[in-house]
């Protein structure tokens, strides 16, 4: 895969971390803005970082308040944050109020955080607790910042440990639960603590707090502690992390690469490539455009190739308007059939259960959903009723992915042999098309957006999601729980299905984006452009390119 | 760490197997069991015997030290082929089945799993090869297209190259059409991977590769599916850490073809060791059936025992220019070194070259690259040194190196020559011991005692065939496995081998190995259990862990899946205990061309050799280390190339602290423990030596090394309170003069030496009974064994928080405080612990064997004729003392193993012990590593 590869690393909002050569499909972004944003930043990113791609970090996030991670005193690095992004700056280490916790409000809904210089301060200070009894007028906090927050591991042990256990223990207050937010542990982390107060030593670790069922004894701190640190990716940490808020509580985490914003967001452009143009004066995309192909040409390590190429794709990333590149055709574009749109939906990303498949057909407009709602240890019967289908109804239409050679197809393909093993052979015979292979995969297209999610790139391109405020992860735990309680009535079934159906909606709409959008020439002669799968075969062998070992 | 790819100072040279799945190294297991088909030789006599060699070797005569054993010959036990095969398969083969092979087929045939432990070259791979052809043919019968596939793991990527043509070759013999291929690092992407997995029969690879590849196991699918055989080539080699992390992937790869309901046999073909049932049983996780009865013959054999003559004053020169190479210095002995032999270095190559001079082809194993190169140049040396003696220099001269070094085509061209006879001799690395198809030996030479029965054999194996009579020399160095040997040579021809130990109770790396299997499929209850992946209660507390870190999420009732950053896999070092290796890079002003490119370092082995200012040889070559970058996620070592005059030797300090007792045994009145606890290394300062002449040119220079504390598994043995009190009184008298401190006062002081010995000897004479590697284990001496324990009062959690002391010194006062506290007389003894985060079970396996270990010490320290109640490096002495080795004492170290064996009885004590009871000083707590 090309340079664009960690585009393809995403962290998904909401809970855990997925990246897309094992996708759970992500959800849609939020409607508009429904509460506030902060973005996490390294002191580290913040310095190493050109000050442009600060300024369109913050462009792009339009945090409520930027957050310079603080373990340690980073004094130019808050300063920086501070000159390139244009919101409030918090750094622990630098927090004053005289007070061993300040408290921070955030945006305009009333959001507010207690920001902790370090775990001591916990015990210096009055507590949270007192904070707010004190005074009646001040709210309590939302949440309370502290970078000193993390754990340990011990595999000698077979042990995880909370660090600074007491010290929350003794600021917190009992019988409920506080959130913490820490730099210290990568985001997307989320599991609830239960500390004895008087001890500090922790009783149990909840693993769903989404669930948020379990009472907190009244003789012990609930600490909900979420990271906001970097994610590893592949192809390095995925740094900019944005915090999403509501008024009850942190919503989301995402997590994207450093290398996603500013001139390193365009295709072909590295930190070396990226330092050599700001010698020309180059260091916005704007820029970039404003400078003609033959003088970016002729810098050094840039020919006329790539820099007609990195002109494009910044043409895609300011205007939001996708390119196609080269003479590829589209897969199943000349088909008298669309292809059929397909997702599916699991209980993780180790699967033990395919529970839901949805199949939009754009030749009819209508979408179709096979759903286990009934029995989780049946693995067989959504897999049956799909081929069923799928080979009597539609016994010669292709289907369609977004990285299905990554996830979909390869399960998929495993739960067909695996249960039901009279279809394996004509499975394998059905076309499969997977469109992010095709355009990214294969460079047959530049996309705008930051990543190559589905939602994000489907969003850029226009759609307008149903917002059901899921995600694969969700929609795995939700399924999960089912197949522990056994309780169908808790999931909320309609919501599920809309969400699988807006992703194999969000697909096609994509799909028609690139069929309409122009074409320009290939930088490089693009490779296998013209194979773009007429059969599985061929399609599975391309994507021996995405990770294979 | 790697194998052998660095071969620095202090002899880490012979760690690992030359060559390993990431560098190269040409070895086979002939299929055939009959080689040497290229090179005609009707000759019966050996060209030189053992005897002859005594007398024309000049001055070896009278030189003393130098026994000759006659071995006698095996003959060929045969069986029929068509009394065990189908006529298929009989028909076309020619020679009959060796017994042991037609007893692994008959074993293999009832379905059992089997492992091989027959000698070099007594064809163990054609038994699987014709395993596979069985399956193959019954897969054929059941239906047209049924799949019958086999996954054949050998030790190097080299190995499996040569495999590959070996057992394609075979199939076309018996006329089958089962495609066998390699499918490793070096595999080309894409396609070629693709058109593997979807039609080979069999894969060929090695167990890095299988630990990537489970990553994507829906890919293989169709190979996994159809998979009746697993194939775990030179078993023997899997032991100590790597043999954990083999273990667990092969427990891996068992979940995932469960998966696929598949349930292969197991084929696992080993060298001759002690426990190759216990051995293989605990690779594969099920029981396994031996087969060790060899029915491939074997000539009779002299094998010549050669202590080099004391230095004789008119080759000084020549002897101590040995030393200018700068390598080799250390492996005889080290600065303390009592060295008034020749060196092995330099009286093995005179050995080769004389043989080769009397018409022997011969083959010297060397114990690094170094010295197979140099041996070829002091071979040659020698014929013009004694020109009045070889009289024409030039006959039997082509004498050539051989190690993983050496690019791939250099050395199928060493291979051929030898095969045809074209070169007289090879000096090699141990990348010749799993036997090379070069055609027999008419002699070898062994550079020094190769450390274990099974590799010795393995080489001398390399020697004769069929009827003929063969020659081997082992030229003893001064270490002190080497002069046990030569001085007990019964040992050698004892029936047992070593064991080799596996363990899988290090939780770390089970807990690595648990987030991939969840990466691979979601764990689940069925993975708790005897059957499953690890015991329930284990599973449980390693999942809450990982969850507690983010790393795994859901439950067990539903599946766990993993959450981590992708591709876990990647982070599993197959040779480390803990995912952090430190990388080895170069300094950005120091020239490219010089990049060592060595593999990443475990961090034990950083903190005590790759110090900043620490100088290593690796290579040839002289590095120093100029950085050191201990922050994580991802540390390193920065080096450059110098030419220094000196190397650098550390000093370490050890102590343990809150051990626990799991597990003790009584041996008479003593007390043997095994358990957990914590052991805190401190390797604080360094000397800089001198390569010419030893001397100390700066010492004590600090290292800035942070301690290093692990978390490992120790055996302790408890000195009851008599034998203590008499030996005490006994050896009271004893004081070491440069001692300093109130410390060398005590009466204790003899006692304290005689433990300090008889724990160094312990461990050095370990790997006598077990493949344990000497550098893994430390130990410690103690007066007051209860000041390394976790104390009653103290919680295990308190004791955990308690932080790790900076340096000895506060450990001393640790260990002090706890001593003050004790409420009663605390005993003494020594402690043998697992130098690796979470343990290898070498402790564990002295635990098991204690007594014979202990015996074999005994008869080391008594035996020894250095004439020195402090020992020398052949007995007591270890050049990794954090003490200096102060306080040693061998007699007092005798009369305690004497006393644990039972050799002495209460009577010897009798005479020593007080008419009071013992009123003296409070004891000091004294221990020494």
């Amino acid at each position: 895969m090309g340079s664009r590869f960690r585009r393809a690393v995403h962290f998904h909002p909401g809970v855990k971390t997925v990246f897309i050569p094992a996708r759970l499909p992500p959800t849609t972004t939020m409607a508009g803005r429904t509460g506030a944003r902060v973005l996490a930043l390294p002191p580290e990113t913040v310095l190493e970082r050109p000050v442009a791609t600060l300024h369109d970090i913050g462009a792009t996030l339009e945090p409520d308040a930027v957050w310079v991670l603080g373990r340690s005193r980073e004094p130019t690095a808050a300063a920086r944050a501070r000159h390139a992004i244009d919101a409030p700056v918090i750094h622990p280490p630098l927090e004053t109020g005289g007070d061993a916790l300040s408290r921070r409000p955030i945006g305009d809904d009333g959001l507010a955080f207690a920001v902790a210089r370090s775990a001591s301060a916990l015990r210096a200070g009055d507590g949270i607790r007192s904070a707010s009894d004190q005074n009646e007028d001040e709210r309590e906090v939302d949440a309370l910042i502290c970078d000193d927050i993390a754990t340990t591991t011990r595999p000698t042990a077979l042990e995880t440990t909370l660090d600074h256990a007491a010290e929350l223990a003794a600021a917190l207050p009992t019988g409920r639960t506080t959130t913490v937010l820490t730099g210290g542990l990568p985001a997307g982390y989320d599991e609830r603590w239960h500390v004895a107060a008087e001890t500090g030593t922790v009783r149990t670790v909840e693993h769903d707090p989404l669930r948020s069922s379990d009472s907190v004894a009244d003789d012990c701190v609930a600490v909900r502690v979420r990271g906001a640190g970097p994610v590893d990716g592949y192809g390095g940490p995925n740094a900019v992390v944005e915090l999403e808020f509501t008024a009850d509580g942190l919503v989301s985490s995402t997590a994207h690469a450093a290398s996603d914003f500013g001139l390193e967001a365009i295709s072909g452009i590295g930190p070396k490539t990226a330092g050599r143009l700001a010698e020309c004066g180059v260091t916005t995309r704007s820029e970039l455009l404003e400078t003609p192909v033959a003088a970016l040409a002729d810098i050094e390590g840039i020919g006329p190739k790539s820099a007609r190429r990195m002109h494009q794709h910044a043409t895609v990333l300011e205007t939001g308007e996708p390119r196609r590149v080269g003479n590829a055709s589209l897969p199943g574009e000349n088909w008298s059939t669309p292809p059929l749109c397909i997702d599916i939906e699991t209980d993780g990303l180790s699967p033990t259960i395919i529970w839901q498949i949805g199949v939009y057909d754009p030749s009819t407009d209508t979408y179709r959903a096979f759903v286990e709602r009934d029995d989780p240890a049946d693995r067989a019967s959504v897999l049956q009723a799909f081929c069923d289908w799928l080979l009597g109804v539609h016994p010669n239409r292709a289907l369609l992915t977004w990285n299905g050679w990554g996830f979909d197809y390869r399960h998929l393909g495993a739960f067909v042999a695996r249960h039901c093993p009279a279809y394996a052979a004509e499975w394998e015979s059905i076309p499969k098309f997977d469109l992010y292979l095709w355009a990214d995969g294969d460079d047959n297209a530049l996309l705008p957006g930051r990543t190559n999610e589905l939602d994000v790139v489907a969003a850029e391109l226009g759609y307008d999601g149903a917002a059901t405020g899921l995600d694969g992860a969700r929609t795995a735990a939700a399924y999960q729980r089912f197949m522990r309680t056994g309780d169908g009535s808790e999931l909320e079934w309609d919501r599920h299905e809309a969400y699988c159906e807006d992703d194999c909606r969000a697909l096609w709409h994509v799909y028609e984006r690139l069929r309409d959008a122009p074409q320009v020439s290939a930088g490089s002669s693009a490779s296998g452009a013209a194979s773009s799968s007429s059969t599985a075969e061929q399609a599975s062998g391309e994507q021996t390119g995405l990770g294979d070992f | 760490m790697g194998s052998d790819t660095d071969t620095d100072t202090d002899g880490d040279g012979d760690r690992g197997r030359d060559g390993d799945p990431d560098t190269d190294t040409d070895t086979d297991t002939n299929i055939d069991g009959d080689r040497n088909a290229d090179r005609t030789d009707d000759r019966t006599a050996v060209p030189i015997t053992g005897d002859e060699l005594l007398e024309t070797f000049p001055r070896a005569r009278g030189s003393g030290d130098i026994s000759v054993l006659e071995l006698p010959g095996r003959d060929a036990s045969t069986v029929s082929n068509a009394e065990v095969l189908r006529p298929e398969l009989s028909g076309p083969l020619d020679n009959d089945l060796y017994a042991h092979q037609a007893a692994a087929l008959s074993a293999l045939s009832r379905d059992e799993n089997v492992c091989i432990a027959t000698s070099t070259a007594s064809g163990k791979t054609r038994i699987y090869a014709l395993q596979i052809a069985r399956h193959y043919l019954d897969a054929c019968a059941r239906s047209g297209d049924a799949d019958a596939t086999a996954y054949v793991c050998y030790p190097t990527k080299a190995l499996s190259r040569d495999q590959e043509r070996e057992l394609n070759d075979f199939y076309d013999t018996l006329g089958l059409d089962i495609s066998v291929r390699v499918y490793d690092g070096d595999t080309e992407r894409g396609d070629t991977r693709r058109q593997i997995r979807e039609t080979a029969d069999v894969i060929i690879t090695n167990f890095a590769g299988v630990n990537t590849y489970l990553h994507d196991h829906d890919r293989w699918a169709r190979f996994l599916s159809a998979c009746d055989l697993v194939v775990i080539d030179e078993s023997h080699t899997y032991t100590g850490v790597h043999g954990m992390h083999v273990a667990w992937i092969v427990r891996r790869l068992k979940r995932v073809l469960e998966y696929y309901d598949a349930d292969p046999q197991f084929v696992l073909t080993s060298a001759t060791i002690g426990n190759p049932g216990a051995h293989s049983s605990s690779l594969v996780g099920e029981p396994v059936t031996v087969v060790d009865e060899d029915g491939s013959p074997t000539g009779p054999r002299e094998l010549v025992l050669w202590n080099p003559p004391p230095q004789a004053r008119e080759d000084g020169d020549d002897e101590r220019a040995s030393g200018s190479s700068g390598d080799e210095t250390p492996d005889d002995g080290g600065e303390d070194a009592i060295t008034d032999r020749v060196p092995a270095t330099v009286e093995a190559p005179k050995l080769l070259s004389h043989l080769t001079y009397h018409d022997a082809q011969t083959l010297l194993f060397t114990p690094s690259r170094k010295l197979a190169e140099l041996s070829v140049k002091r071979a040659s040396k020698h014929r013009r040194d004694r020109s009045r003696y070889y009289t024409n220099p030039d006959r039997g001269s082509a004498i050539e190196p051989y190690h993983a070094g050496h690019s791939r085509r250099n050395r199928h061209g060493t291979e051929h020559r030898l095969k045809t006879g074209l070169l007289d001799g090879v000096a090699s690395t141990n990348a010749l011991e799993l036997g090379i198809n070069v055609g027999e030996m008419d002699a070898t030479v062994q550079l020094g005692y190769p450390g274990q029965r099974q590799s010795f054999w393995q080489q001398l194996g390399r020697a004769g065939r069929g009827t003929k009579r063969a020659l081997s020399v082992l030229v003893a160095g001064h270490r002190t496995l080497d002069q046990y040997v030569v001085s007990n040579p019964d040992y050698l021809l004892e029936t047992d081998v070593e064991d080799a130990v596996v363990d899988t109770r290090n939780d770390a790396v089970f807990a690595r190995h648990l987030l991939c299997a969840a990466d691979e499929l979601a764990l689940d209850e069925s993975d708790g259990g005897a059957a499953g992946f690890a015991e329930r209660d284990r599973l449980e507390r390693a999942v809450e862990m990982w969850r507690r870190a983010g790393r795994l999420a859901g439950h067990l009732e539903t599946g766990v899946s993993y959450t981590g950053p992708p591709r876990p896999q990647g982070s599993v070092s197959l040779y480390a205990t803990t995912g952090e290796e430190y990388a080895v890079e170069l300094a950005e002003d120091a020239d490219e061309r010089h990049d060592p490119q060595m593999e990443p370092l475990a961090k034990e082995r950083v903190l005590r050799d790759f110090h900043e200012g620490a100088v290593r040889l690796h290579e040839g070559r002289q590095y120093e280390i100029c950085a050191v970058d201990h922050a994580t996620p991802r540390p390193s070592v920065t080096l450059r190339p110098i030419d220094a005059d000196y190397y650098t030797r550390t000093r370490t300090d050890v102590t343990v602290l809150d051990a626990v007792s799991e597990e003790s045994r009584e041996i008479g009145p003593f007390t043997l423990h095994f358990g957990r606890g914590r052991v805190l290394v401190y390797h604080g300062t360094y000397d800089k030596v001198a390569i010419h002449g030893g001397q100390k040119k700066e010492r004590m220079i600090p290292t800035e090394s942070p301690p290093l504390s692990m978390e490992t598994q120790l055996c302790w043995l408890e000195v009851p309170d008599r034998v203590e009190t008499a030996l005490i009184e006994k050896y009271c008298e004893f004081s070491v003069p440069e001692m300093d401190g109130d410390l060398a006062e005590t009466a204790h002081l003899g006692y304290a030496g005689g433990l300090h010995a008889a724990e160094h000897a312990t461990i050095g004479v370990a790997p006598l009974e077990l493949m344990v590697d000497k550098r893994d284990l430390g130990g410690l001496a103690t007066l007051s064994i209860d000041s390394h324990l976790a104390t009653a009062t103290e919680s295990g959690d308190a004791a955990q928080e308690s932080a790790t002391p900076q340096n000895i010194a506060a450990a001393e006062a640790t260990v002090r405080e706890i001593a003050s506290e004790l409420e009663h007389e605390p005993a003494s003894g020594w402690f043998i612990y697992d130098g690796i985060d979470g343990g290898l079970g070498f402790s564990r396996a002295i635990y098991d064997n204690f007594e014979a270990v202990a015996a074999r010490a005994r008869d080391l320290i008594a035996d020894c004729d250095c004439g020195r109640v402090d020992g020398c490096p052949a007995c007591v002495m270890d050049d990794q003392c954090g003490n200096n080795n102060r306080p040693l004492h061998r007699d007092a170290a005798v009369d305690v193993l004497d006393q644990v064996l039972g050799n002495a009885g209460e009577e010897a004590l009798e005479a020593h012990l007080p008419d009071d009871e013992f009123g003296g000083d409070r004891r000091p707590p004294l221990f020494y590593a």
